[in-house]
């Protein structure tokens, strides 16, 4: 039993990493409204900076890991304002396939400079503490307080700040809020910052508890796209129960059958909710 | 001469694949992303009907030993199964929510070939496919294959040609234009969406089975999400409105491939980054063309002249 | 006395809580065979909501929509469709990768629409008479000579008359025209009354929206004038044109305008 409780706490930590993960995808589908799949890439993108300038550069993980963060939060910018900008007009459909030509081209680039095989951190192996029988490092509690973090803010941020209300004006209905004086153009760079700033953040978050490769990245879509499918590709709210569901869901069915069948299960999730709520958690009616 | 048959080979046999894709979403308006996962179910069909019985340390269950005609015919009916399988609950998905979901049955299905031994081996997958041997009609492996790969991409295409010709091609047309006007004439969008999707399935299949003959393998290795996206290139390069223009673009970025790895490298690092440059390319290409439309423009100017 | 056609009763349609249709008691009226019906109102009063109620494009939240004896409200819109109900949009909608004749034949009820009929090419045997009934019927509403244009090509007033086309080859049993004479040209709202007026003689049934009230009133044989979703009046042309609650509430407001 105690077997199953670790497996669920693993799979909260789990959670909380797609959480962290899935939120900037999800912002990108409400405010430009397209399915990035390139969102991935980028936290394979601020994995890598770090790597560099904690393993090679030797800088400090921390500093490291701020300037991966910022980074990553203006190439993707540069990259929404270069490629899916003027390509607004063409539709969700046409972007969502642009944007594996842009998986395509960042993967390409990071295969070239850093090459294939496994790279580590240079920072101390992680510390397990033992509570009610159940271990939990204190990096993957690094995560779960991150995600917090990450969640309050960002909930504080799109409440209180013009930036974030007009972010949610413009999710919510774009021809409204342009008619309301938003300024669109801005709107939209501050979510590509803010997007793939959380995917940099969530990139750290990778280097420091995942098995660094170049192919990691796209492991990641997989999950990502599960949890925003689950939570219906808008709500912001939804991204954290849905995070949770499938992270719970992933781990906790290693205690049940195969750990081959881990990606499998987040799928399974999926399609069984888009089965019963073909619109998602939020439940929110597209017209 | 050896590039230029492996390119006739595998542009012919890769643009079955983008035949049935563009049938589905130029004409029928549904994102597929999972089309290696009928090209696997093909594949997979064919080297479980074909082979031996397991022996020694094989781990897979079945192997009926049936002639590779029949191998070829199971590919296509699994391709077809696992079409129906899928396109019941999805297909009533819009747009993305279909392009999503089908990508999850896709990665589900790979993960279950690779987890699930007693259906091919795990990751070692089947090897030594079966195959006929050419040598009774007089020709060459190489020859005899291409010929072959050939001829299905030369059959898809005029079948769905046919099938577009015809009324109902038509309707599936006015389907893509515009549903609801569609719906006031009585057309039953979600059973023929379901129809278009089930048999573009089939050619698929087949070509499954083809390259499993061809490669002599099947391994989950060989249908990653890659070959998808594959797909999905070469059709928006070929332009998405026209049958010879899915063939082109195959044809073309398989070719840009197979020169690009024909290309000797002195060291291994050498030929990673090659490999690096030729994803950067593709991609690169790729955004190229959606944001400018080459083929659109041209269509559009064709039809005002 | 003919038997009613169509029956809305007691129909009620919510959007957001607000009742766009139907007020507490529900909007309920008969259409018997043959008749050709007016439907008027001021902005807002439901009178499209009615027409996607009965075609299906909407459900009612209570009450039922029958047609020709069948309850609708289990029916999705082809199969009302399928059941003899024809109708037009607000604004015009065309195939616009098929050409003009393309347009209308689509809209028939083909029996070599299959894959199997495709793939033996037995269509090709009905194809030329589908052909010739579709010309017919473009012939028809005068859009004879544009038969093998494509749809890019027609003006906003053309556009309806090919939609009324596509219906007409259907053979409808019931055929709703949602404000046909919008952005029209006089010379064509003309052709287009001839054309109703014929249809009516023929012994269809016909419902129509209309804002051109001296386009319908003249033609039409019954109106039904809504008001915020209900019923405000009922009669023929004469009797509407007297009354004086559709006067204050609807005609005095147009007159003003």
């Amino acid at each position: 039993m105690s077997l199953l409780a670790q497996y669920a706490l693993t799979g909260v930590v789990t959670g909380c990493f797609l959480i962290l993960a899935t939120i900037g995808f999800s912002l990108t589908r409400q405010v430009e409204g397209f399915l990035n799949i390139a969102h991935a890439e980028m936290l394979g993108v601020s994995a890598f900076i770090t790597w560099g300038l904690n393993a090679v550069a030797g800088w400090p993980f921390i500093p490291a890991a701020a300037a991966a963060v910022v980074a990553t939060a203006l190439i993707g910018l540069g990259i929404g304002r270069l490629v899916y900008d003027p390509m607004r007009r063409l539709g969700p459909a046409v972007l969502l396939i642009t944007s594996v030509g842009v998986a395509y081209v960042i993967a390409g680039v990071m295969h070239a400079i850093i090459g294939t095989g496994i790279r580590s951190l240079d920072v101390p192996l992680a510390t397990t503490y033992k509570a009610f029988g159940l271990r939990i490092t204190d990096y993957q509690m690094a995560v779960v307080a991150l995600a917090a973090l990450t969640g309050i803010s960002l909930a504080l941020f799109m409440n209180r700040t013009r930036t974030g209300l007009a972010i949610r004006a413009m999710s919510a209905n774009p021809e409204l809020a342009a008619s309301r004086g938003i300024d669109v153009r801005q709107t939209s760079r501050a979510t590509w910052l803010l997007s793939s700033g959380l995917a940099g953040l969530a990139g750290v978050m990778l280097a420091l508890i995942a098995t660094l490769s170049t192919d990691i990245a796209f492991n990641q879509i997989l999950q990502i796209l599960a949890v925003a499918i689950l939570a219906g590709l808008g709500s912001l709210y939804s991204v954290i129960v849905a995070g949770l569901i499938v992270g719970i869901a992933m781990d906790v069915s290693v205690y049940f059958i195969p750990a081959g069948y881990r990606p499998l299960i987040a799928f399974l999730v999926v399609i069984l909710a888009l089965l019963v709520r073909p619109e998602g958690l939020s439940g929110k009616a597209r017209s | 001469m050896q590039i230029f048959l492996t390119i006739v080979m595998f542009g012919s046999l890769f643009s079955v694949l983008t035949l049935s894709l563009n049938l589905q979403y130029a004409r029928g308006g549904m994102i597929n992303f999972g089309v290696v996962a009928y090209f696997a179910a093909g594949a997979y069909a064919y080297a479980i009907v074909t082979q031996q019985p397991p022996k020694g340390l094989d781990q897979y269950l079945f192997g009926l030993g049936a002639p590779w005609w029949a191998g070829f015919i199971a590919a296509g009916l699994a391709a077809m199964a696992f079409a129906f399988l899928t396109g019941r609950p999805t297909l009533r998905l819009r747009g993305e929510y279909l392009a999503l979901t089908t990508f999850a049955f896709a990665e589900m299905l790979h993960s279950l070939l690779v987890n699930e031994r007693r259906i091919g081996n795990g990751t070692v997958g089947l090897a030594n496919v079966e195959r006929p041997d050419p040598a009774g009609i007089g020709l060459s492996e190489g020859y005899a294959y291409a010929g072959a790969a050939f001829l299905l991409m030369l059959v898809t295409a005029l079948a769905f040609r046919r099938l577009l010709a015809s009324p109902y091609g038509r309707a599936i047309d006015a389907i893509r234009d515009d549903e609801t006007a569609a719906e006031a004439i009585g057309k039953d969008i979600p059973r023929l969406r379901f129809q278009v999707f089930v048999i573009s399935a089939i050619p698929i299949g087949f070509a499954g089975a083809l390259y499993a003959m061809i490669t002599t393998l099947v391994s989950p290795d060989l249908f990653t999400a890659e070959v998808t996206f594959f797909v999905w290139i070469a059709l928006v390069l070929g332009g998405e409105r026209t049958l010879h223009g899915a063939v082109a673009g195959t044809m073309a970025l398989v070719g840009f491939q197979e020169l690009i790895r024909a290309i000797p490298f002195e060291s291994i690092r050498a030929a990673e980054i090659a490999a690096a440059a030729e994803d950067v390319l593709t991609g690169l290409l790729f955004i190229l063309i959606l944001r400018w439309q080459p083929f659109e423009v041209l269509a559009k100017r064709k039809q005002t002249a | 006395m003919t038997r009613d056609l169509l029956v809305m009763d007691r129909v009620i349609k919510r959007f957001g809580g607000l009742k766009a249709v139907g007020g507490d008691a529900g909007l309920s009226f008969a259409v018997p065979e043959g008749t050709f019906l007016g439907l008027i109102g001021p902005n807002g009063a439901g009178k499209s909501t009615t027409f996607n109620l009965i075609s299906g494009v909407l459900k009612p939240d209570s009450g039922a929509v029958v047609l020709d004896g069948v309850d609708l409200s289990r029916a999705r819109a082809p199969q009302i469709a399928a059941l003899g109900l024809g109708r037009t949009f607000q604004t015009p909608r065309a195939f616009s990768s098929l050409s003009v004749l393309d347009n209308v034949i689509v809209g028939a009820d083909n029996s070599g629409e299959t894959i199997g009929s495709a793939v033996f090419g037995r269509w090709r045997a009905d194809e030329r008479a589908l052909r010739d009934k579709a010309a017919a019927v473009l012939a028809r509403v005068g859009l004879a000579d544009r038969v093998a244009d494509c749809v890019g090509n027609l003006s906003g007033g053309e556009l309806r008359m090919l939609e009324v086309a596509r219906q007409l080859v259907r053979d409808p049993k019931i055929l709703l025209l949602d404000e046909p004479t919008a952005g029209v040209d006089p010379s064509l709202q003309a052709k287009l009354s001839r054309i109703l007026v014929d249809l009516h003689a023929e012994g269809r049934t016909l419902i129509v929206v209309e804002h051109n009230l001296h386009f319908l009133l003249q033609i039409a044989d019954s109106v039904v004038v809504l008001q915020n979703g209900q019923l405000l009046s009922k009669g023929t042309p004469s009797e509407i044109k007297a009354d004086e609650k559709v006067i204050t509430a609807y005609l005095g407001t147009e007159h003003a305008a």
